[in-house]
């Protein structure tokens, strides 16, 4: 038990922290609900990216499914006199829609390696994207706006409360569970075998170990978690889904920056890098308004060309031997 | 019978606009044969190309052909530079480093060009008449960039297959450390790599500009990224003539079945032909990944 509470204990602090100063001081909660979006955006494709050394770069498709998965469940069931049932059935849904599509993608571009399965990757979000446009599925580009279904089902004052403050405790608790499973992962058989085909896909297979299988299973478990976000951050909080907004490729982007930046593959490195990054982001939205993005690549480049270890990856290495490595994992 | 004709005179645009996405795709295939990195920032070059192409037309009234030696230039210089600062650290990283990098490079450009120029599509006309097929009318722009393309292409055949710089490129695609052992300087042919892949990239994005009225926009490379990894991988991902040929088949595919999904009732072509695209990606990907054209 000892080894999943220790490194759990610094990321645990952190979130605590972060949400009594969001609790407790005036105009704080909103700016520390941005942050904690990109913390857990990181943390969500961390379980892929950082433990299998793929990258994806469509991974914001999962986000978009998971907010088309909780709008869907509102103009389809609100009718129905689900009560606040209903955000169960939405979140289920963006559940379901992120393991169908990870499954899809999984058989397809998990069998491909490195730059074939990232050209697959971008093939399907932006496929994904053009044929709800181009078939005008669910709404097509006008997309589904549930403000009206909100209000209907829990009342103007409720919907309120859902919208600005009870969809960044889910993500809150999404960070949490994101962060207890990683832990956890990473102390079982999967987690070793995962080290190992980053390492060495290869010589891993070669041992025996069921590569396809971990891969899988990695990549549905970064799905899941993207959904969840999509669902809670995107449809709950702004009540509106766009197919232009949720499959913008700039969440992915940025989510590859985070688990860069604090050290792809560990546990606290994505919290970390979201956070940097998160009060980054906070202070170019005022001070370069709409050119973050001149800011964050060069960054990019910078960190996998010099510093690919990530400010984690970094401090683990320093602490390797010392008795407080167990606690940075 | 209006359909057949439609049909006929949409491929044959197919094949004049596939000759152009061929040149603009060459480059990605070029980088990837020799330096096995993809420039998943490779839009962002063709952007470069149409602003080029833009800036020169509005501000000298040099024609997109004339502009093409310009292109070269601007397109080198770029390309080493990047080579220079960026990639060079990045032969033999692994590969997420790379397509981490590139992606950042591509990202930046298109930061830089719409903090210079603004977010605003534009575009420029040159009219100099048009040709009539019989079952449709081409515009004589499209068909100097049609030849145009081809003979850029044969160049390049010329260079790669004639010179002794080629051959030296050949052999390093071929065996990199035998190409060392025998004198070839290799890092100095991955940046000559680079930067003619760059170079062909940024000419690719002028004559696209004469297939698009106003579409020249910071963004506009996104799509033209996704289209060369169509087209590249149709081609055999790290061959520069197929890369050529795929854009032939893309344009075809394209166009042709834009006509066939127009048929349909209540859908939008346009994105429906896209969504056709890169369904056609994954299954070469998944069913024979070193492509149409490709080897083992």
């Amino acid at each position: 038990m000892k080894k999943y509470i220790q490194p759990l204990l610094p990321v645990l602090t952190l979130y605590i922290v972060l949400l009594g100063a969001g609790l407790s001081i005036p105009g704080l909660w909103q700016p520390i609900a941005f942050i904690m979006f990109y913390v857990v955006l990181g943390q969500a494709l961390n379980m892929f990216l950082g433990m299998t050394g793929y990258v994806d770069f469509g991974y914001v498709a999962f986000l978009g499914l998971g907010a088309y998965g909780m709008a869907l469940a509102f103009s389809l069931f609100t009718d129905d006199g689900l009560g606040s049932g209903i955000i169960v059935v939405g979140f289920l849904m963006a559940v379901i829609f992120s393991i169908l599509l990870s499954m899809a993608v999984g058989a397809i571009a998990l069998r491909l390696r490195g730059a074939y399965f990232a050209i697959a990757t971008i093939g399907v979000s932006e496929g994904f994207k053009y044929l709800i446009e181009g078939a005008r599925l669910w709404g097509g580009s006008e997309g589904i706006i549930i403000s009206s279904q909100l209000r209907d089902s829990f009342g103007s004052e409720m919907a309120n409360y859902l919208s600005t403050f009870a969809s960044d405790i889910l993500i809150f608790a999404i960070g949490i569970l994101a962060a207890i499973l990683t832990v956890y992962t990473l102390h079982t058989r999967a987690g070793y075998a995962l080290m190992a085909l980053r390492e060495d896909e290869d010589a891993a297979k070669v041992m025996g170990v069921n590569v396809t299988k971990y891969k899988v299973m990695a990549f549905g478990m970064s799905a899941v978690f993207a959904g969840l976000i999509g669902a809670s951050a995107w449809t709950l909080k702004l009540t509106y889904v766009f197919p232009e907004d949720v499959f913008n490729i700039i969440y992915t982007v940025e989510a590859i920056v985070i688990v860069m930046l604090g050290g792809a593959g560990t546990l606290a490195g994505p919290v970390v890098g979201g956070l940097i990054y998160g009060i980054l982001r906070y202070y170019l939205a005022t001070v370069l308004p709409g050119f973050q993005l001149l800011v964050v690549a060069p960054l990019l480049v910078l960190i996998v060309t010099v510093f690919p270890d990530g400010v984690v990856g970094y401090i683990k290495r320093k602490l390797k031997g010392s008795r407080f490595s167990k606690y940075v994992i | 019978m209006v359909f057949f004709e439609q049909l006929a005179g949409n491929l044959l645009y197919g094949i004049i606009l596939g000759a152009v996405y061929g040149l603009a795709t060459m480059g990605l295939s070029q980088i990837f044969g020799v330096l096995k990195i993809v420039n998943v920032g490779h839009g962002a070059f063709i952007m470069v190309g149409a602003y080029v192409a833009y800036w020169m037309f509005v501000l000298y009234s040099v024609n997109p052909i004339l502009s093409i030696p310009v292109a070269l230039v601007i397109g080198l210089a770029l390309g080493l530079g990047i080579f220079y600062i960026v990639i060079r650290r990045l032969i033999g990283a692994p590969e997420l480093a790379s397509l981490l990098a590139t992606f950042g490079i591509g990202i930046f450009i298109e930061e830089v060009a719409k903090f210079f120029w603004g977010p605003d599509h534009r575009g420029f006309s040159w009219n100099i008449g048009q040709v009539d097929f019989g079952i449709t009318l081409i515009p004589n722009t499209k068909l100097l960039a049609f030849f145009s393309s081809v003979i850029i292409a044969l160049i390049l055949y010329m260079l790669f297959q004639r010179t002794r710089i080629g051959a030296a490129i050949r052999a390093v695609v071929e065996d990199r450390e035998g190409a060392m052992v025998c004198g070839i300087d290799v890092s100095r042919i991955y940046a000559m790599s680079f930067g003619i892949g760059i170079a062909m990239t940024v000419i690719g994005g002028i004559l696209l500009t004469l297939f698009i009225p106003v579409g020249i926009n910071p963004y506009m490379g996104g799509e033209y990224t996704l289209k060369a990894f169509v087209i590249a991988v149709l081609g055999g991902l790290g061959s520069p003539w197929g890369a050529f040929i795929g854009g032939f088949i893309f344009g075809l595919l394209e166009n042709g079945s834009y006509t066939i999904l127009g048929l349909i009732p209540g859908v939008e072509p346009f994105s429906l032909t896209r969504f056709v695209a890169f369904s056609a990606l994954l299954v070469i990907l998944l069913v024979k990944p070193t492509g149409l054209m490709g080897g083992e």
